[in-house]
């Protein structure tokens, strides 16, 4: 086991509005190790946005709300920090790169300038010296341009943006970097240069990322482990290859059947009936119960904690493995007392 | 053995739109939005295009239906040719091929109820009186899996997935017989777009629809599609079957854009050819191949001659001077 770089516990962010209490994030826990790559998936309004900035100390309270739970990086609780301890924190252990790398530009100011004060932040070193680094990252990230430095954000293409963030990464070297659909907007040669960028940044400066996106074939190709959404709640979590081989919760399956594959064809594509719950107007009990082809009585009445499946660090929010687990705890029992 | 029927053929396609510059707003250059693209649908089939943005999918369906009026070229529908449509022809024959967008709240009137926009292709075509049309909205309604309560709401009460059900039955209202869907099920979650894909199938059996479906998504394509089109730069590099499309692509860009799609499946491994740089403006494309400045193959006679379209054998058609020798 790796060492736990960032720990989410019991996290709940509610945002109060006029028309009632959106439970966004509504009671997580997902831990990245160092050196990780994990992967938030789940279709959209799901809180993986609301996760992630959470995390990046950037949801703004009012209307949000903590309201229980803490946030852990490297022992370091950040729920607590104040806003200059917070500034310290962006710009040296966590980075973040958004869908849309307009939101974390800044358009009045050049690519050179934003560079330069991220580094010099980061590292002492004179503006010359800090130059140097910029282009030498934004060349690792495979911007040649000549007077790149001297661009607007604007002047850029998408694709180039999203380099350019990469590239800022790679000189403050965080310890975690947190990619929210960071692939979403741009086709899929330029996604595939930006994956094999951020591949990149975890091997050879051993970053940590936690990877948000709505794309499984993404996952499959980034991420060691997998943490599956579903209205504010974590409803799976496991391996890749588990995930992928062995899904448990009926939310999960669904999605893994209704992807259509490259180099396979189906007749029929599955669907998961109906639409994802108003946030406002949660169900009372499972979540996913009004979408799910296996629900039970117990399902309409009550929300299911995570239940853990042969203890391989696989759990899954389902009432379906309600027996299992207790049939497994017997068989952990007879074993007991069979060794004892 | 009997030729399927041809029901859409476009030859030679350009569409240029003016740059204009200056004080005078002069023209001052092009952005070649397709330049020169030729393909034929069959009657009952499913054609789809596939592309990275901005090599002219959308400039194509919309030119089809003469939303964009065509710089040159010839757009032949049943045996028509529609470039040369007067005004009055030309609406009617809209009522022939309708079009499905992106996004339906664009395209819906945000103070018009489901089932007014729904039946708004009916009045333009003056079909039915009033009360006819309400009958015919409310089946439209349930074709497409809605609820008769749904026509009195607004588009911003619906999700996505319902919104793009709506979009689907005001296009049907008029019965077309061809249906140009502009990526349909990009802006929906897997579980919807899931949903969305097999109710378009449905449709297509039931009332014998012809598609052509524009779409970046390859998977999707390929799920949904008897023949691909693949466009860069405006420019149709190949198209073919689709399952010989995607298991024999000819053109480098194919491969390259094949190979880039990630597979849900942690076990593959495959090789990954990844492009360098972006693609380059249609306002200044690239002399002769306009791939060339991105292709792991380049050869000298790349850059200085277009290659042409040319069918490889069972209608396997590409552009590449590779394959020419
Ligand atoms: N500032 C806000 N005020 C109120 N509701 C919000 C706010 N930000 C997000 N939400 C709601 O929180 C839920 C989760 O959103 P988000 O985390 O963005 O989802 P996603 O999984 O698509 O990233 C959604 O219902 C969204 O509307
Ligand atoms: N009205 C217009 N005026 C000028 N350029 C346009 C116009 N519409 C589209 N273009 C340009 O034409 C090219 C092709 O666009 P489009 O057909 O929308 O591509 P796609 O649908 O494949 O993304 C793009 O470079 C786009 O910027
Ligand atoms: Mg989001
Ligand atoms: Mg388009």
């Amino acid at each position: 086991m790796t060492k736990t770089l960032l720990e989410i516990e019991g996290f709940k962010m509610h945002f109060h509005t006029d028309k009632g209490v959106v439970k966004a994030v509504d009671g997580i826990d997902i831990t990245v190790g160092e050196g990780e790559i994990v992967g938030l998936v789940g279709e959209s309004g799901c809180g993986k946005s609301v996760t992630s900035l959470s995390v990046m100390g950037l949801v703004p309270t009012p209307p949000g709300k903590v309201e229980a739970g803490r946030i852990q990086l490297a022992g370091r609780n950040l729920t607590q920090l104040n806003a200059k301890d917070w500034r310290q924190v962006r710009g040296n252990d966590i980075a973040m790169i958004f869908q849309e790398p307009m939101t974390s530009l800044n358009p009045v100011f050049t690519i050179g300038s934003q560079m330069i004060e991220a580094i010099r932040q980061h590292r002492k070193v004179g503006k010359t010296e800090a130059r140097e680094r910029a282009e030498e990252a934004l060349r690792e990230v495979g911007i040649s341009r000549k007077g790149i430095l001297n661009e607007y954000p604007h002047q850029l293409s998408g694709g180039m943006r999203q380099r350019v963030m990469i590239a800022m990464a790679m000189v403050c070297e965080p310890k975690l970097l947190i990619a929210d659909e960071p692939t979403t907007a741009l086709d899929v040669t330029i996604q595939a240069q930006i994956l094999d960028l951020m591949r990149r940044l975890n091997r050879e400066k051993g970053t940590s990322i936690l990877l948000i996106t709505h794309d499984l074939g993404v996952v499959a190709e980034m991420c060691s482990r997998v943490v599956v959404m579903y209205a504010g709640q974590v409803v799976e979590e496991t391996d890749v290859h588990t995930l992928f081989r062995d899904p448990k919760h009926p939310y999960t399956m669904g999605l893994l059947r209704s992807i259509p594959q490259l180099d396979k064809r189906s007749e029929r594509l599955y669907s998961i009936p109906g639409n994802v719950p108003n946030p406002r107007k949660m169900p009372t009990g499972c979540r996913f119960a009004p979408r799910c082809e296996h629900v039970h009585e117990i399902c309409l009445q009550s929300n299911p904690p995570l239940f853990e499946i042969a203890k391989e660090q696989h759990t899954s929010r389902c009432w379906l493995h309600d027996g299992e687990e207790k049939e497994e705890t017997d068989r952990d029992r007879t074993r007991e007392i069979v060794g004892s | 053995m009997t030729a399927p029927e041809k029901l859409l053929e476009v030859n030679h396609l350009k569409k240029y739109y003016p740059i204009r510059g200056g004080v005078f707003g002069r023209k001052v250059g092009e952005v070649k939005a397709v330049d020169d693209v030729s393909f034929t649908v069959r009657k009952g089939e499913t054609l789809g295009i596939v592309g990275e943005s901005g090599c002219g999918k959308s400039t194509t369906g919309r030119s089809i239906l003469r939303l964009e009026e065509p710089t040159s070229g010839s757009i032949t529908f049943e045996g028509e040719d529609l470039t040369s449509l007067s005004g009055e022809k030309m609406r009617r024959m809209r009522r022939e091929i309708q079009m499905v967008f992106q996004d339906p709240f664009a395209s819906l009137n945000p103070r018009k109820t489901a089932g007014l926009a729904i039946a708004e292709p009916l009045e333009v075509h003056g079909l039915g009186d009033r009360r006819e049309r309400g009958e015919k909205v409310k089946e439209l309604l349930s074709v497409v899996g809605l609820d008769p309560y749904h026509g009195e709401r607004y588009p911003h009460q619906f999700s996505g997935g319902q919104r793009q059900r709506i979009g689907i039955a005001r296009a049907l209202a008029v019965q077309p017989k061809l249906i140009i869907a502009d990526e349909p099920v990009s802006a929906l979650d897997v579980s919807i777009q899931s949903q969305v894909l097999n109710l378009m199938e449905d449709l297509q059996e039931k009332y014998d629809l012809t598609y052509v479906f524009i779409a970046h998504d390859l998977s999707v394509v390929r799920h949904i599609s008897d023949r691909v089109g693949v466009m860069y730069l405006g420019g149709m590099v190949e198209l073919a079957d689709r399952d010989e499309l995607y298991d024999h692509p000819l053109h480098p860009y194919t491969q390259a854009l094949l190979s880039a799609v990630p597979t849900p499946d942690p076990e593959a491994k495959r090789e990954r050819i990844i492009l360098s740089g972006d693609v380059p403006s249609p306002a200044d494309p690239p002399s002769g191949c306009t791939f060339h400045t991105r292709c792991p193959h380049v050869m000298d006679i790349c850059r200085e001659i277009r290659p042409s379209f040319k069918n490889y054998g069972g209608n396997h058609f590409a552009a590449c001077h590779l394959l020419e020798k």
